[in-house]
């Protein structure tokens, strides 16, 4: 790529209002890394606290969920701490709307779990989506989960439109497709 | 019973658990990756020092201005700790602080409230 080719890549960023945007491996201590420069860019931006809040809330549950559960992974895939795992993660800002944009490597076999997950909390209110919430957080653990089983309902409770998400198949050898979730605060 | 503290970090919280006081307190923010992991002796600590009440006053101060989905769950279950020991003829004092403006953290100590009612409950709003 080429320094022109760079600079095009950096207006489009700049165009676009991404205010952070990271590709690579995550583990729980570059997430802390990451949330403490987004939390100096929020800083500077006029957001209200509830705003700030949910774009961070957001931010965690989409990149723990990456630690978690991404499918191109360094550590080992039962490791319940200290994992490496790959994906990317953008921050920007649409018409004084923030959102959050994550995308990681899943096999094709999670295509139809994740679906289901997300797919009923697009139609959900915001009243459905808490009184989901509530009976979840008090529910027992589910089984395949390493956190509450909460963080896409997070997501979407700390949304203001419905969360989109998508899943596209990659042409690189490698045997994952690429789910996208993004969430507009 | 020996008393608790752990320093913050950037993603777990001040732990204060000066049980020879009866003051607890939890501060900062907690997002860890494996929460289980990071409460797991807090919890320890406080299934040890709770039956050893009677007819205590205990007081507890949150203060967390953030907290990821998987602290959340393990709050609850800490929370339902104390209640029980409200319930059991000792008078614990949540004292829930939150940013001002902040609805969500606000909310969920009600939620805590209403759970648990036999928590002695006090949202104490911070102004920024």
């Amino acid at each position: 790529m080429s320094l022109t080719d760079f600079h095009r890549f950096k207006e489009l960023a700049r165009q676009e209002n991404v205010v952070f945007f990271y590709t690579g491996y995550f583990s729980q201590s570059i997430v802390t890394a990451m949330g403490d420069s987004l939390r100096l860019r929020l800083a500077s931006l006029d957001a209200s606290q509830t705003a700030r809040r949910k774009l961070f809330s957001v931010f965690v549950e989409m990149a723990q969920n990456v630690v978690h559960y991404s499918a191109d992974h360094l550590s080992a895939s039962s490791a319940a701490d200290h994992e490496i795992r790959m994906g990317s993660l953008w921050v920007g800002e649409t018409d004084g709307q923030f959102y959050v944009v994550c995308a990681n490597p899943i096999t094709p076999e999670g295509v139809e779990h994740i679906r289901a997950k997300l797919e009923p909390l697009r139609t959900m209110t915001n009243e459905e989506i808490k009184a989901r919430y509530k009976e979840k957080l008090r529910a027992e653990g589910e089984a395949g989960s390493k956190g509450a089983g909460l963080g896409f309902l997070t997501v979407a409770r700390d949304s203001s439109n419905p969360i989109e998400f998508d899943f596209v198949e990659e042409n690189d050898g490698k045997p994952f497709t690429t789910f996208y979730l993004k969430a507009t605060i | 019973m020996q008393n608790l503290y752990i320093a913050p970090t950037s993603s777990t919280p001040e732990v204060n658990f000066q049980f020879d006081r009866h003051q607890l307190s939890l501060r900062g923010e907690s997002y860890p990756e494996n929460a289980h992991a990071f409460f797991g002796p807090i919890m320890q600590a406080i299934k040890a020092y709770l039956p050893t009440l009677q007819s205590t006053q205990v007081t507890v101060d949150v203060q967390l201005a953030y907290f990821n989905s998987s602290s959340t769950k393990v709050l609850l279950e800490l929370f339902s700790l104390f209640n029980d020991a409200a319930v059991a003829g000792n008078y614990v004092t949540l004292n829930w602080h939150y940013i001002e403006d902040d609805e969500t953290i606000l909310e969920f100590g009600q939620e805590v409230a209403d759970d648990f009612t036999a928590l002695d409950f006090h949202p104490c709003a911070l102004v920024e």
